[in-house]
């Protein structure tokens, strides 16, 4: 068994089975493997959740996610739990095969799991995105680029948060820029 | 619009994206974050927004456009399209020709009264010509191919070569799109001009293909564009194969190939895994599927329900001959990569070769099980031949493991049947054989029991006079004839051949010393002439036939003569067969049993090559049938034997026989011995040349392995239960002849009478017996088990001739004999080459001198001085010799009383003594 920690205390007992589909967990678990820790603890320090070593590899402590609240990481887990026991993604996952394997399809059951408010999509993305749950991230990116289709560019800044930085004439030149694939 | 050429996209936003390649590793750019996500994941979920989509997603803001031009997306989606298909950029070249050419043309009829279903703005089409202009401008015309030699790594100089590549396709692309949404049966002959190969109409299906794809999405429409392009692709694949029909009735390789290969292009993408239409229809024409009545599979039985597979040779030459008819056409006209070959082939095993070979077995199963069995193997060695010519047709195309996989596949519900049957065959036929011998044994053993224990024996091992080079003679044959090849295809060509499992049989029985005699000159000779492929054997029966057939002498001798000189048997005491304790055990049953396995074991190895599942099944059985074999002699034959022989040597009484120097059991138990250890030599040869190659002989683990060790073991325990029985029956004989031989007064001559000194009759007879059986022995045993034989005999006769002079009365004279026969025991015992041994017997030599000594204080000296005997006696042990003194009464009390004083003075008698060579001997 794995604890897991929210940001806002409270902790999840997780089968070590079920944690390790995060690669992040799973190479803090594998502790020994230097490498693995050492890219465990770039990353914490990077993400500001640096760890102290004695936690790492000792499953009866408590591993904290400073930036997963609990009701994301129930989600999260809720995800992990009806994969376990599929194979994990090999580690080196850029490779052309794995782009062309790539579609757009999403399975019933995550399709569901995924149909989540705007706000909850965001944070299971950016939980997947730390945790290192590719399939996950992979779900909820396509979730977003389905919310993104047909909708018009004032949409899609609502959707994302973001204002329009564009003068006009630079809008109007980044329109004939992508002319070419519109479809109208 | 004209103005977009000014556009130079690059420049202005040149992005420094580090792509979506390292994201799972942590980065800086981790924290970018563009609204509420990171910049890494826009760029993933980028990678899944339909193109149509993108300007949209562009005109968000600033940090998204930029996004929406990252190069490294731009080259995903390329790659996505073309990895593995590099050949369609050539295509796209060449539909670029050929539009641009098209709209000349429209541009020359002017006025735009094209009559186009314009639900593309209408705008859209002119724009295509400048849309094409531009692009020449940033690449090179031939751009598309281009990128065959630059790698994804150069792209740093042309940041947005993908992008462009991907505008100018999709620019070239939707100049067809109109044509998709006619009706159906227009939409080829609209997009395609007549003069259009049917190998560029495929390609640039294809590439519509992949382009209107879900991953793509490059138009709102994508999905009823991609139905109406399947429908298109459908009528395109039909229009193929009547063009492929019709090349393939006028023989016109080339059309057939570009019909094929064209319909191949989308075959393959579209219904992967699916057979291919324009194959399958190929390979159902041809006449080799429509001719199984012309094969009767029964006429490979003779009319005596034996095998001759003359009728299936036919039948697989010409399959062959088809083949390679055919097969090079299947080279020429389709795509190596489609397998089509292996698809013909295997449409050949299941429908022509199976059909063949099904009633072919299912007959042989109601002859017999040898007959099912031979045919079984037979009919699969056949089948294999075809792989060879399809090889030899694919070349490198196919690889040798699928071709051969083909026929694998086919011959599998044959192989359980097979397997299993054929481990139930040799265990039947070790069986039979075992218990035939064990008819024989018991009946002969009735009838001759009296006889056979007095009857003139001819030990040949043990007669010849080098056991050792008589062995490595039986040896070297017995190799011979496993070299033998076995035919598993049996054939009648006229009357110059039989079967080479028949010569095999003749070969073995020549084997056999007993026949030696009598009949090697013609083994040898039929065994020289069958390995120069032209014998002649008749149905000789292994048993007591005589052949007839007179060879060529000088062939004959020149056999024989180097292999047979050391045997001094005469053939007519070998025909008299059955001597006692060949009756236990006989070389014959083992060449048979060996010779029984070897031809199931052949028969396996045609199978070894098998892969997968049948494949650890046919190596079991191989490994089964050699454990059966060995099984079959160890349990039923050498233990049987080895024990019976024990037996035989438990009853032997030594006064129940008038001969003397040889223990009859004893020596037929070595004969026995000697038997034994040719048939582990044979095993030995056995599992080197047939077994080896199948099995890892350093895996101690596997079962054949143990199976030997144990055959080995058992054989050593036989060995050494018969040797401890053995001893047992030498040493009561070694007695009762010391007993019998051994005068009244051998040790207590009359006063005067001539001493002769030399061992006494007994001791002579007694030496001359032990001798002649520890010498039988050398050569048939492991060096330890001689050892532990020669230990035993020399400590059971030092207790023998203790006890043999505690019996006797001794006179001073009578004491030099005793000290000769000693002696004559010391020296055979040396011999014996067992330190521990000579020490005894130098120190029980020692022990005569107390008979010689004549004064009764030196005496008791001796008695006391324990050094003297090497610790072998204590002196209770020299004063009961003494007692056996033919004086003892006279001395007696001075010896107890001087012993009891401990007070001696070395007196003459002593002096005369130390005179006495201490080791030497007196004769």
């Amino acid at each position: 068994m794995v604890i897991l920690a929210t940001s806002d205390n409270e902790q999840f007992n997780v089968d070590k089975e079920v944690a390790e589909r995060s690669v992040l967990i799973k190479n803090m678990l594998e502790g020994e493997n230097p490498i693995a820790l050492a890219v465990a603890f770039v990353y914490m320090k990077l993400n500001g959740s640096f760890i102290r070593h004695e936690d790492v590899g000792e499953s009866d402590q408590s591993i904290p996610l400073p930036n997963i609240t609990s009701p994301v990481l129930k989600k999260v887990l809720e995800y992990c739990e009806h994969h376990r026991g599929e194979p994990l993604p090999s580690g080196d996952t850029d490779n052309a095969d794995d782009v062309r394997k790539r579609t757009t399809d999403i399975s019933e059951w995550d399709q569901k799991f995924i149909t989540v408010d705007q706000e909850m999509l965001f944070e299971i993305i950016l939980a997947a995105n730390y945790l290192d749950i590719k399939p996950l991230l992979d779900v909820g990116c396509k979730t977003v680029a389905n919310m993104i289709k047909g909708k018009t560019p004032e949409e899609i800044r609502k959707l994302f948060n973001i204002v329009n930085d564009f003068t006009p004439e630079e809008e109007a030149q980044i329109k004939k820029e992508n002319e070419w694939a519109e479809d109208r | 619009m004209d103005k977009w050429t000014i556009l130079e996209p690059v420049r202005l936003y040149a992005s420094n994206a580090t792509g979506l390649r390292t994201r799972t590793i942590a980065k800086p750019d981790l924290t970018t974050y563009i609204g509420r996500l990171p910049r890494d994941i826009h760029l993933l979920v980028l990678t899944y927004l339909p193109l149509y989509q993108i300007p949209a997603y562009a005109r968000g803001n600033r940090a998204l456009s930029r996004l929406a031009l990252d190069e490294k997306l731009w080259e995903n989606r390329w790659f996505n399209l073309f990895t593995g298909r590099e050949e369609l950029w050539k295509a796209l070249d060449q539909l670029e020709t050929w539009v641009n050419e098209k709209e000349a043309k429209a541009r020359a009829a002017a006025p735009p009264t094209l009559v186009l279903d314009t639900e593309d703005e209408f705008g859209d089409f002119a724009s295509v010509p400048i849309v094409s202009a531009r692009l020449e401008e940033v690449e090179d015309f031939s751009g598309f191919s281009n990128v065959l030699s630059a790698t994804p790594a150069s792209t740093a100089s042309s940041q947005s070569q993908f992008r462009n590549r991907f505008m100018k396709m999709h620019a070239l692309l939707k100049t067809l799109l109109p044509n998709l949404n006619l009706a159906p049966h227009l939409i080829l002959s609209n997009m395609f001009s007549s003069t259009t190969s049917l190998r560029h109409q495929s390609q640039i299906l294809h590439i519509l293909l992949l382009y209107i794809s879900p991953s793509v999405q490059p138009f709102r429409n994508w999905q009823s564009l991609l139905n109406s392009l399947k429908t298109a692709i459908d009528r395109f694949e039909a229009g193929l194969l009547t063009a492929f029909e019709a090349a393939d009735a006028g023989k016109d390789d080339e059309r057939m190939k570009e019909a094929a290969w064209s319909s191949w292009e989308l075959w393959n993408d579209i219904q992967f895994g699916s057979e291919w239409e324009i194959a399958r229809v190929w390979i159902e024409k041809q006449e080799i599927f429509y001719e199984t009545g012309r094969w009767d599979s029964l006429k490979n039985f003779t009319k005596e329900e034996s095998l001759d597979f003359g009728a299936m040779d036919e039948f697989i030459t010409r399959l062959i001959q088809v083949i390679k008819s055919q097969g090079p056409i299947v080279a020429r006209v389709f795509p190596s990569i489609a397998y089509v070959l292996l698809m013909f082939a295997e449409r050949i095993a299941t429908e022509v070769i199976a059909e063949y070979i099904s009633p072919l077995l299912a007959k042989a199963r109601q002859i017999s099980t040898q007959v099912f069995l031979k045919a079984t193997a037979a009919s699969f060695a056949q089948s294999l031949k075809v792989v060879d010519v399809l090889i030899e047709i694919a070349h490198e195309s196919v690889s040798r493991l699928n071709i051969e996989d083909v026929i694998y596949r086919m011959f599998e519900e044959n192989m359980d049947d097979y397997l299993d049957e054929e481990i139930e065959s040799v265990k039947t036929e070790l069986d039979l054989i075992c218990k035939d011998w064990e008819r024989k044994v018991g009946w002969i053993h009735l009838l001759n029991h009296s006889r056979v224990r007095t009857a003139e024996r001819t030990a040949r091992f043990l007669d010849s006079k080098n056991p050792a080079l008589l062995k490595r003679n039986v040896l070297t044959s017995f190799t011979n004839v496993l070299l033998l090849p076995v035919t598993i295809v049996p054939r009648t060509v006229g009357a110059f051949v039989t079967t080479g499992s028949n010569v095999a049989v003749n070969g073995i029985a020549m084997l056999n010393p007993q026949r030696w005699g009598a009949q090697t000159a013609n083994g040898y000779s039929s065994n020289l002439i069958s390995e120069s492929h032209d014998y002649f054997l008749d149905s000789q029966d292994q048993d007591d036939e005589v052949v007839k057939e007179t060879r060529p002498a000088s062939l004959a001798e020149s056999m024989t003569s180097s292999t047979l000189t050391n045997n001094s048997m005469d053939s007519s005491s070998i025909n008299t067969s059955f001597d006692s304790f060949e009756l236990l055990l006989s070389l014959d049953v083992v060449l048979e049993l060996i010779h029984a396995d070897r031809e199931a074991l052949k028969r396996v190895e045609t199978f070894q090559n098998y892969p997968g599942h049948y494949g650890q099944k046919v190596r079991e059985t191989i490994e089964e049938l050699f454990i059966l074999l060995l099984q079959a002699l160890s349990e039923r034959h050498i233990s049987p034997g080895f024990s019976q022989a024990t037996e035989q040597m438990h009853t032997y009484r030594p006064a129940e026989h008038e001969e003397t120097t040889s223990v009859a059991p004893l020596l037929q138990f070595f004969e026995l011995v000697h038997i034994g250890d040719t048939i582990q030599s044979m095993i030995q040869v056995y599992f080197d040349k047939e077994m080896a190659p199948h099995i890892d002989r350093t895996d101690f683990l596997n079962n054949v392995v143990r199976e030997k060790k144990r055959f080995e073991n058992s054989l050593d325990d036989a060995v050494a239960a018969g040797l401890n029985a053995g001893t047992e029956v030498l040493m009561n004989q070694v007695e009762h002849i010391i007993l019998t031989r051994t005068g009244a007064r051998e040790y207590y001559p009359q006063e005067g009478a001539i001493l002769e000194l030399g061992p006494t009759r007994g001791c002579r007879e007694a030496i001359t017996c032990l001798e002649k059986h520890c010498k039988l022995m050398r050569g048939s045993t492991s060096k330890d088990v001689l050892e532990v034989f020669y230990h035993e005999v020399g400590i059971r006769l030092h207790a023998i001739i203790q006890k043999h002079i505690k019996r006797q009365i001794i006179s001073l004279e009578g004491g030099f004999q005793v000290i000769a026969d000693l002696n004559a025991y010391h020296t055979f015992v040396t011999t014996l080459k067992i330190p521990q041994l000579s020490t005894d017997f130098s120190n029980l030599k020692m022990l005569g001198h107390v008979f010689i000594v004549s004064d009764a204080k030196d005496l008791a000296q001796i008695v006391r001085d324990v050094a003297r005997y090497g610790g072998s006696f204590r002196p209770e042990d020299i004063y009961e010799f003494i007692q056996r003194r033919s004086d003892w009464k006279k001395i007696e009390k001075t010896v107890d009383k001087t012993i009891a004083t401990r007070n001696v003075t070395p007196g003459p008698s002593l002096v005369y003594m130390m005179l006495l060579p201490p080791n030497g001997t007196y004769i």
